[in-house]
Parts: C-alpha cells; sequence; structure tokens
C-alpha cells in the first residue's frame, strides 16, 4: 500500500537518479581525438578538474539517490534524508556552475587572457560535454522540487488541519 | 513558563524560542553578511594593469598596457552578482530581525525565510565554485587546451581573487549553517491555535 505522497516522493527521486547517471555516464564517456595544425591532441573530460569534479559529485548523488530508494517508509532516517539532500542539493549546484563556466571559455574562449576557443577542434567532444551539462540541469531542478516537497510534506502533518 | 508561551504565541510574533537562539541567529547572519560583502567588493574592485615594452624603435619604447579586471571573465561576474546579492538578502533578514518583527503574510513567515536562505545558498555555492575553478584554471592553466596560466604575470590579480574566493567560501558556510536554522526553526514552529 503506497500512498500518493510517497509515490510522487519515489518518482522524484527515480527521475534524479536518472539524470544525475546520465550525467556521469555521458561526461566521462566524451573523449575525442583531434589535430590541430598538425599537433594531434585528445581530449577527455579529466583534463579539466571542474569535469571531474562534476562526475564525482553526480556520481556521489547517484549512489545516495539509489541507497535511498530501499529506506523504508516509517523510517527515523528521513530527518537525515532531509538534511542531507540539502548539502548535496548544494554539492550539485556548485559541481554544474563550475562545468559551465568551464566549458563556456571552452566555448568562446577568452580574448583576454589569450585563451582560444577548443570547441571548434572537437565538436563531438563539445557537444557530449554540453549534452552532460543538460543532464546535470534536469538533476538539479528535479532536486530542488523534490526538497520543496519533501519539507512541505514534512511540515503538514505539524501543521495540524487548519488552511 | 506555560502563561509565558500563551502570551507570546498571542502576540502572533512567531519568534517563541529563548532569546539566545534568537542572537546567536543573527550574530552568524553579521557575520555571513560581511563575508560576502567582503568577498562582492573584494572582487568587484579586482582590477590590474601592466605595461610592457615590446620593442624599441630608435630611442622610444613601445608600451603594450595590458589589464586584468574581473569583467573580463563571465564566472567572475556571476560571483560578484551572487555575493551581491546574499550581501543584501543577509542585510534584509537582518532588517526583518531587529525591526519587522510583527511582519508576517498569512503565517508563512517562516518559510518564507527558510526558503529564500535555501535560494541564497544556492545562488552563492554556485558563484563560488565558478569562480574557484576559473581561478584554478588561471593559476595552473591548461596544457591540453593550450591555455596558457596568467598567474604568473598579473599576481595582485590573482591574490586578491583568491581572498574573495576564500571569504566567499566563509560566508557559505555560514550560510550553510543559517539555512539549517532556519529550517529547524520552521519544523519546529508551534502548532497554529486552531479555533
Amino acid at each position: 500500500m503506497v500512498k500518493p505522497k510517497r509515490l510522487l516522493s519515489l518518482l522524484l527521486r527515480i527521475i534524479v537518479l536518472g539524470a544525475t547517471l546520465a550525467a556521469v555516464i555521458i561526461m566521462a564517456t566524451s573523449h575525442e581525438k583531434g589535430t590541430f595544425f598538425a599537433l594531434s591532441y585528445e581530449a577527455k573530460y579529466s583534463d579539466t578538474p571542474a569535469f571531474k569534479f562534476f562526475v564525482i559529485a553526480n556520481a556521489i548523488v547517484t549512489v545516495y539517490g539509489f541507497l535511498v530508494l530501499f529506506i523504508p517508509s516509517e523510517s527515523q532516517l528521513w530527518g537525515l534524508v532531509l538534511a542531507l539532500d540539502l548539502v548535496l542539493t548544494m554539492l550539485l549546484i556548485s559541481s554544474i556552475s563550475a562545468a559551465l563556466a568551464v566549458a563556456q571559455v571552452g566555448k568562446k574562449g577568452n580574448s583576454s587572457a589569450g585563451w582560444l576557443p577548443v570547441c571548434g577542434q572537437v565538436t563531438k567532444y563539445c557537444n557530449q560535454v554540453s549534452g552532460a551539462l543538460v543532464a546535470g540541469f534536469i538533476a538539479i531542478i528535479t532536486y530542488i522540487i523534490l526538497l520543496l516537497y519533501s519539507i512541505y510534506t514534512f511540515l503538514n502533518p505539524l501543521l495540524g488541519k487548519n488552511g | 513558563m506555560g502563561l509565558q508561551n500563551e502570551e507570546k504565541l498571542e502576540l502572533g510574533c512567531s519568534s517563541s524560542q529563548p532569546r539566545s537562539k534568537k542572537w546567536v541567529l543573527l550574530t552568524v547572519r553579521v557575520i555571513a553578511f560581511l563575508a560576502t560583502a567582503t568577498a562582492t567588493l573584494v572582487m568587484a574592485l579586482n582590477k590590474e594593469t601592466k605595461t610592457l615594452v615590446v620593442a624599441t624603435v630608435g630611442s622610444t619604447p613601445i608600451k603594450l598596457t595590458l589589464t586584468a579586471k574581473f569583467q573580463h571573465t563571465p564566472a567572475f561576474v556571476f560571483f560578484v552578482i551572487a555575493n551581491g546579492m546574499a550581501s543584501f538578502h543577509n542585510l534584509l533578514m537582518i532588517m526583518v530581525e531587529l525591526f519587522g518583527q510583527k511582519l508576517d503574510y498569512k503565517g508563512l513567515r517562516l518559510a518564507m525565510i527558510a526558503i529564500l536562505d535555501m535560494t541564497t545558498v544556492a545562488l552563492v555555492s554556485g558563484g563560488a565554485s565558478a569562480a574557484t575553478f576559473m581561478a584554478e584554471v588561471g593559476k595552473n592553466g591548461n596544457s591540453h587546451a593550450r591555455w596558457n596560466k596568467i598567474c604568473d604575470k598579473f599576481e595582485t590579480f590573482c591574490d586578491r581573487g583568491g581572498v574573495a574566493i576564500i571569504a566567499s567560501s566563509a560566508g557559505l558556510i555560514l550560510m550553510l549553517i543559517i539555512s539549517v536554522m532556519s529550517i529547524t526553526k520552521l519544523l519546529n514552529k508551534p502548532k497554529s491555535i486552531s479555533s
């Protein structure tokens, strides 16, 4: 017997799990070899610490999301889950912000620092990174909805039956 | 004790916490405000100009002036904006705590404070992390993308940027504490008196 509130919360958590897993996989498999004026080089996600941070953060949230699915409905752990949700939302937001910052320099370059954009040479890599960032973005938005919903359902029993 | 609680609830005052807790929250907010304001100011005034002599034609040296400004990097612009908004939010919350005890909107005061605190934490964490990783690229360069490091040429710029990022991170931790305290206040809210 699954209550509708628990069903919605479970559904949101599954969406987050899927999105973060997709982000990890897409970013980790982004790999391209190219030539740049007779120099051959390789572009991987591990070249940039920001992308490594993105993969690690999303991997942590994936594992956590998977484990949380197994917590029974009436356990005392849900308060801790709420607190961890807040911290992990912050982690996800900072990881996607960092990855976006570096990806933006990769796409547009930075003329004041003399950094050339690299997306022209490794288009497939750039597209995959963009895809991973989109998945990360979806994960964050769903997670925020989940967090607000968790606080709302936590509050409702306490507020009594008014309104 | 029971009479005191009823009195506080009757006033419609949502701060029926012991006074020490209220002052702790206020102090932490003030420190967080100072941290985010410092970060905003230090990064916003971050500018370094270097004049290099690139060639000498006859007897007149040709000079090249290079500037490093925070506006060149979108990540730093976002950093300044995020920390500026966080400082404004903290200031607003301090004012509301001190002077606006009766302000309420359909009993949603604590919920609104908690939600605003959470959004500010999200904003500041995004700004701080974007600036950190951009600063890392500036400091170490990126050999794979052929991006040269710039910190060896613009040391003061990098140092000030580092200070701003550290101040923002300290502000972020404090804001996380504040957010947790606001949510705890919200979840421990005394039940409304139903007729």
